[in-house]
């Protein structure tokens, strides 16, 4: 049998790397933390914009910087090249690495295996299949890891951040990307960043969706409905962005309850699953939000687990979260009930732009009200929400009200 | 630039599932082959994209060629394919009637199979059907099963075919557009895009542009009309939700919209069929597709459930008729493979064996026989989800693509192999790379590092400076 970790933390990003942190400042022992990257660090250290730090550090930092200075705090050891291909009872799992598969075993295992974005194939986009379509997230590797362009006249589909982050990535390979598109009528983005594409003349068409790619062996042109108009734009790559997901294969194949219609696991107010040797955490459980909101996340979850740790058992039982059709979806997605500290922060996230009161209720009666204008894609955050009267008779509902 | 020529016995036309078979075919019979392929590699065409099942011919016409060449390409693969490492998933099919129309077709369905000598096949009902798959939709109200039908690589299987004839001497060439064809003195010179070639027999299996190729040298007896296939292929969770392939109740025009694992764990939905004019471009269309997954959610309400890995359309060859066309030419040393249409994969080994015997029936003694007789059993790599693979194993250099769990030592032994990969499509289809559900995001800059500049067409389009 092979050595009983503490804890086995799978995924060395932001949120992975919070967890750890916390894990050794509560004096946990044992623990390991699986990457299957060849450097830890996760999505930051592709990362050469500003946008991490504010809340950890208090100054704005480029995400591979970042990320180093968070790697120093970690004493535990990280296996790199290792990647986990199966969840399984009892704290145990399996990874393949060089020396081929083996079994790991923990008393707590850790999900922090992040986020990616939703790339051509599931947008169900029409046209060919040539070379040059890509997602921001390759797009950073190419760039920032290997010194490669993978276009030369790129079109951006998008406008979260990460696809203004995408102008900025191009731009430091020397490439201007020929235009973005919007679906929506403004950007998903801060309205700030528009003045940053056009400062970078970077033309932004909104109401506008790709109806097509074109090309032979490299993509030529794609073609775009705008406005109720037919265009075609010359580029020879097309670069996804956004639309985040989690990676919820592992879960789905495994014994953890899953969310249906998103994939997610469901997991409580303190990041445990339905089994609670399980725990998910960071951009995952809520795609996705800024790489210092789940190294605070991982904490925090950190420190929930720590303390778990010496009692052993969780209860099993667990209530629901329900919600409107638009929102997209809550997190946690499921509430354990607790004897003491039973607040609750809940993540949310709108399937379109709505203004309104987002409220909470047990049945009838109402624990949360607050009025929010909703963007999708960007996180709204509920918080302390008072869980200390909820019973497993309760029907947790969230809704957003005019 | 001045073109060099070059000897054969057999000129093989086209590197698709059946040119592959074909090729493989004459070199056990000790011909000096060439395959010639206009593409950067194998299964360019029609052979890209399919089902990739392995079929028992229990729906095909009673007495066709079709079903004789499905029912021996099926007995030569089943008994050919541990040799190879090749994978079969036994799934079995079941036709599934959801009204009375339907339910009212059955028995012919049966009567049909039992015809074409697949003898297991039965009517079934409804609880039963509903025993196996107990995710359907409601509304089943019977169907017939069809238990030797299985799942295949489809693109692992032709790939093997062509490395055991390289591996007898055979000889291909990739980026070879035939453009003219010459016969004098019983011998045929075919000029390509690259060098010129000389062969006594020439077997034409260029698939959608089968016709076009008779046509260098004779008015075709058939005209290619491409019939598009457009697939979903959904994330690997999803496979769990059916057991057997479901198939609907055909129609005159279609076998319709089948719902079937794939070998490498993956659930695929699809085809459509639309008649198109174009022989090379294969797009996927969004409405279709749309309209694709909901007919999938009404046979299989889950669906919702799952995330679409990737989209994807093929060519079929498909002519003004359903049956094979088959023309050899025993005066002008010339054979034409044309016509093969989804079942191809399924029956390109029992159609190289009818082209086999039709040679030594029909046509003068072109080259000396001298076949194999310990033939070489070239081991493929298993890219099966259902079996073992490299990931499992130690010293395979990590895990480099982490949707299909390819690695590094799986990349580089399909360069190292005796048929390297032509172009990035070409390494997918060896690898499962980049075929996954992220499309690239985490492997591509890996890869781009790992090919290097071998390929014309590259995932990049320069360093940065």
């Amino acid at each position: 049998m092979s050595k009983l970790y503490d804890v086995i933390i799978i995924g060395a990003g932001p949120a992975g790397l919070g967890v750890a942190r916390a894990l050794q400042h509560a004096g946990v022992k044992d623990v390991l933390l699986i990457e299957r990257e060849s450097q830890p660090g996760g999505v930051p250290k592709h990362c050469r914009h500003p946008t991490f730090g504010m809340l950890t550090f208090l100054r704005p930092m480029k995400g591979h910087t970042w990320a180093e200075k968070l790697l120093t705090y970690v004493q535990y050891p990280i296996r790199t090249a290792t990647t986990v291909t199966s969840l399984l009872p009892d704290g145990q799992i399996e990874v393949s690495s060089d020396a081929g598969l083996e079994t790991l075993r923990a008393r707590k295992i850790v999900l922090a295996t992040g986020v990616r974005e939703t790339p051509r194939h599931p947008r169900l986009v029409s046209g060919v299949r040539p070379q040059g379509v890509l997602t921001a997230g390759a797009l950073q590797q190419f760039v920032y890891l290997r010194g490669l362009k993978p276009g030369d006249h790129p079109v951006i589909i998008g406008t979260e951040l990460v696809s203004f982050s995408a102008i900025w990535t191009l731009k430091s390979a020397g490439v201007r990307a020929v235009a973005m598109i919007e679906e929506g009528p403004r950007p998903t983005a801060w309205r700030l960043c528009l003045l940053f594409a056009r400062l970078l003349n970077v033309p932004v068409h909104c109401n506008s969706r790709i109806s097509r790619i074109n090309g032979s062996e490299r993509v030529e042109s794609i073609e775009i409905l705008s406005k109720g108009e037919h265009k075609t734009l010359p580029c020879d790559s097309v670069i996804f962005t956004g639309k985040f997901t989690g990676e919820y294969t592992l879960i789905r194949k495994s014994h953890l309850a899953s969310d249906f219609g998103t994939g997610r696991p469901l997991f409580d107010q303190n990041g445990a699953c339905s089994d609670p040797g399980y725990y998910a955490v960071g951009n995952m459980t809520h795609p996705a939000d800024m790489g210092d909101q789940c190294y605070q996340e991982g904490l925090r979850i950190g420190g929930r687990i720590a303390a778990a740790l010496p009692s052993g058992s969780i209860a099993p039982e667990f209530i629901s979260v329900q919600h409107d059709d638009i929102i997209r979806i809550s997190a946690p997605s499921i509430v354990r009930l607790m004897d003491t500290d039973n607040k609750t922060t809940f993540n949310i996230r709108v399937q379109r732009p709505v203004t309104g009161y987002v409220v909470v209720r047990d049945g009838s009666k109402e624990l949360y009200r607050r009025r929010y204008r909703c963007m999708p894609e960007r996180r709204i955050l509920l918080k302390d929400v008072d869980m200390s009267n909820v019973t497993a008779q309760s029907a947790l509902h969230i809704s957003i009200e005019s | 630039m001045e073109q060099k020529t070059h000897d054969f016995d057999v000129i093989v036309i086209g590197g698709g599932v059946v040119g592959c078979a074909v090729f493989r075919r004459f070199t056990l019979m000790g011909a000096r082959t060439l395959l010639l392929e206009k593409g950067e590699d194998i299964l360019s065409g029609a052979s890209k994209a399919n089902s990739a099942i392995l079929h028992t011919g229990f729906d095909a016409p009673p007495g066709s060629l079709e079903l004789a060449c499905m029912q021996a390409g099926y007995a030569e693969y089943k008994a050919i394919h541990q040799k190879m490492n090749l994978p079969l998933l036994e799934t079995g099919a079941i036709v599934v009637a959801w009204n009375d129309e339907q339910l009212a077709a059955l028995p012919e369905i049966v009567s049909q199979a039992h015809q074409n000598g697949v003898s297991d096949v039965r009517q079934v009902s409804a609880e039963e059907i509903y025993q196996r798959e107990p995710h359907l939709a409601a509304g089943v109200m019977g169907g017939v099963i069809v238990p030797g039908e299985g799942i295949i690589d489809p693109w692992s299987s032709p790939l093997a075919y062509l490395t055991q004839g390289v591996k007898h001497g055979g000889e291909y060439r990739f980026n070879c557009a035939v453009t003219g064809a010459q016969f004098n003195d019983g011998q045929w010179t075919l000029s390509t895009s690259a060098d010129s070639y000389q062969a006594a027999l020439v077997i034409n299996c260029a698939g959608n542009h089968g016709d076009e190729i008779d046509a260098l040298w004779r008015i075709p007896e058939f005209e290619i009309r491409p019939r598009k296939g457009q697939f979903l292929v959904f994330d690997k969770p999803a496979s769990t939700q059916i057991n057997a392939i479901i198939l609907p109740v055909p129609t005159a025009r279609s076998k319709g919209v089948l719902l079937s694992k794939t070998i490498f764990g993956n659930l695929l939905l699809g085809p459509t069929a639309e008649e198109q004019t174009c022989r090379d471009r294969a797009d996927v269309n969004e409405e279709m597709l749309k309209s694709l997954i909901a007919q999938g959610q009404r046979m299989l309400p889950s669906l919702a459930d799952y995330s679409v890995t990737a989209t994807y359309a093929g060519l079929r060859p498909a002519t003004e008729q359903k049956e094979y066309r088959i023309f050899p030419y025993p005066e002008e040393q010339w054979i034409t493979v044309g016509g093969i249409r989804s079942t191809g994969l399924t029956a390109a080994l029992g159609i190289a064996s009818h082209l086999e015997t039709l040679y030594l029936q029909r046509f003068a003694a072109l080259f000396t026989l001298a076949p194999v007789k310990n033939p070489h059993w070239p081991k493929m790599p298993m890219l099966s989800d259902y079996e073992p693979r490299d990931y499992t194993c130690p010293g395979n250099g990590g895990v480099v693509c982490h949707c299909e769990w390819v690695t590094r030592r799986e990349l580089e032994a399909a360069f190292d192999s005796d048929v390297p990969p032509g172009c990035i499509g070409g390494l997918r289809r060896r690898t499962r790379v980049m075929m996954g559900r992220c499309n690239g995001f985490f492997c591509s800059n890996h890869v781009a590092e790992i090919v290097g500049d071998r390929f014309n067409n590259t995932l990049i389009t320069g360093q940065i400076k």
